[in-house]
């Protein structure tokens, strides 16, 4: 303790040793300081936060200089979420005391964290703008506001106050009890939450006053009379009728219950089970539809089969000889080349065999193997002139003897396989005109002009078609 | 019963971190230690 005049450290003395100013007042006012910073940190230690702030503040009225109070109001009103003011008393603490003060270390605690400032900030600019919402009797959106504050600063006092007078405002006590219950939380002996609270006690809890109304409209539901010495005391409300409309309430409540489920619940899962139905033959139907088409696609991918199969058989049976086995032209083939080599000599059977060849070549329209041709041609080569002069033998002895139907066909035969062979095409054309037949003949006759010209035999050719002709005429 | 509007009155803006400079300045100091001073000195100055 200093004195207030020179500035000297005060001894026990009611004076100052120093300038001799009387101290015993101001020893008073310093201790009186002292016992209600004694009082406030009391109370804090116990959370009697409003308790604290009052005892503190009257120990600063009184010494203005005592930092411990100072320092320690700032910090009860930090805890109340009032940081504002906790800095305002931490920062007066640091000037009266610049050295060895903890109000330095505490506002370096909030300085240093600019997030923790810049939060701080946001939650007094919302509780404002709350208080605004309420002022303007925009009462949802203030309590949306304090929601936010609450959860950026969960220990500001004023706000859940606040949140609390709406709710009550509202109705909503058992919100508003909440609320106030966290405020206790936090100050135990705050005036305005013990008053919130008891208002909203009162509107939770039934009233004192009610319950022996209750107890005493009780006593008047009961009959009372005398038995001989004894006092009964009956009921108004038999037992037995309570139960008989109990029953009747469970009856009761028992066919809403299955008219609920067959008039709401049943109708909504048969259409539930319907539509699954429908769903399922919808798959079905379609799974039917593809396996149709594919039985259809298979169908007539036999018919086209079959009727290849049908084609190709014939083709087959056209192709297979007398023993089933080769085809015909080659079995022909073959039996004109075993002939030849059988006998030599023997040109007719031989020759026989080739125009089979030839006859069944043609029926067969297809065309034969190279060896086939190869065998065929040396066959025809090797006997061409001896059945050529075969058939020019025996036609024109057949000629000659004036067997002109004998001679046709041989002489036919001996120009077919010996092309040079004029004399026999002249003597077929003379055969025709002797059998009367004249078309023929001129036909054979303009052959011969053609193929063997400036030759005697084309000479007589064009006088005998003189002659036909003008035989026409 | 409690009425809102009453209660509401009792709700003040807080203080913002930007005024709290203007706050201290303006805070009145004087404590009961200056008033005895005052009262003293001007208690002399009466006697004189």
């Amino acid at each position: 303790m200093i004195c207030y005049r020179c500035g000297c450290t005060l001894s026990e003395h009611d004076f100052c040793t120093n300038c001799g100013a009387d101290v015993a007042l101001y020893k008073r006012i310093i201790y009186i300081s002292n016992r209600f910073y004694n009082d406030g940190l009391e109370r804090a230690s116990v959370r009697d936060l409003t308790g604290a702030i009052t005892s503190l503040r009257q120990s600063l009225k009184f010494d203005k200089n005592n930092v411990e109070a100072r320092n320690l109001l700032g910090l009860v009103y930090f805890e109340t979420g009032e940081v504002v003011a906790a800095l305002s008393e931490w920062v007066i603490s640091k000037n009266l005391r610049p050295k060895k003060n903890i109000a330095d270390d505490y506002i370096s605690m909030i300085q240093t964290n600019q997030n923790r400032l810049d939060t701080i900030n946001q939650t007094i600019k919302k509780y404002n703008q709350a208080l605004t919402y309420c002022n303007q009797d925009s009462l949802d959106l203030a309590v949306i506001q304090l929601k936010k504050v609450l959860s950026l600063n969960p220990k500001f006092i004023r706000a859940h106050q606040l949140l609390a007078l709406l709710y009550i405002n509202s109705e909503e006590w058992e919100r508003a009890k909440r609320e106030l219950t966290k405020c206790l939380e936090i100050d135990t002996n705050n005036t305005a939450t013990l008053r919130y609270l008891k208002e909203v006690d009162e509107m939770l809890l039934p009233e004192e006053g009610v319950k022996p109304s209750k107890k005493q409209k009780k006593s008047e539901e009961v009959v009372k009379y005398q038995s001989g010495n004894e006092t009964i005391i009956q009921p108004v409300n038999m037992k037995e009728g309570r139960g008989v409309t109990s029953l009747l309430n469970l009856g009761i409540g028992l066919a809403i219950g299955i008219a609920i489920a067959f008039f709401l619940i049943l109708p909504a899962r048969i259409q539930a089970a319907k539509a699954g139905i429908d769903e399922q033959l919808r798959k079905v139907s379609e799974q039917s539809d593809t396996k149709t088409a594919t039985i259809n696609e298979l169908e007539q991918q036999l018919a086209e089969l079959q009727a290849q199969n049908e084609t190709l058989q014939q083709d087959v049976a056209a192709y297979m000889g007398q023993d089933g086995s080769t085809l015909q032209s080659v079995e022909s083939l073959m039996k004109a080349a075993g002939a030849y080599l059988t006998d030599d000599e023997d040109v007719v059977t031989v020759m026989d065999y080739l125009e089979q060849v030839e006859k069944e070549k043609a029926e067969e329209e297809n065309e034969n193997s190279e060896a086939f041709d190869t065998l065929y041609n040396t066959l025809l080569a090797l006997i061409g002139p001896q059945v050529a002069e075969s058939y020019d033998k025996d036609g024109h002895d057949a000629f000659w003897a004036g067997n002109y139907a004998d001679a046709i066909p041989n002489l036919e035969k001996a120009f077919l396989y010996d092309a040079t062979n004029g004399q026999a095409l002249f003597d077929l054309g003379n055969s025709y005109n002797r059998i009367g037949e004249k078309e023929k003949a001129k036909e054979i006759y303009r052959q011969v002009i053609e193929l063997f010209p400036n030759t005697e035999k084309a000479e007589k050719s064009k006088n005998f078609l003189a002659e036909l002709e003008d035989a026409e005429e | 019963m409690i009425n809102f509007e009453e209660e509401l009155k009792k709700f003040h803006p807080s203080l913002e971190v930007e005024d709290a400079e203007e706050a201290i300045y303006n805070q009145d100091l004087t404590d009961m230690a200056d008033l005895m001073v005052k009262i003293v000195k001007e208690s002399k100055k009466a006697g004189e």
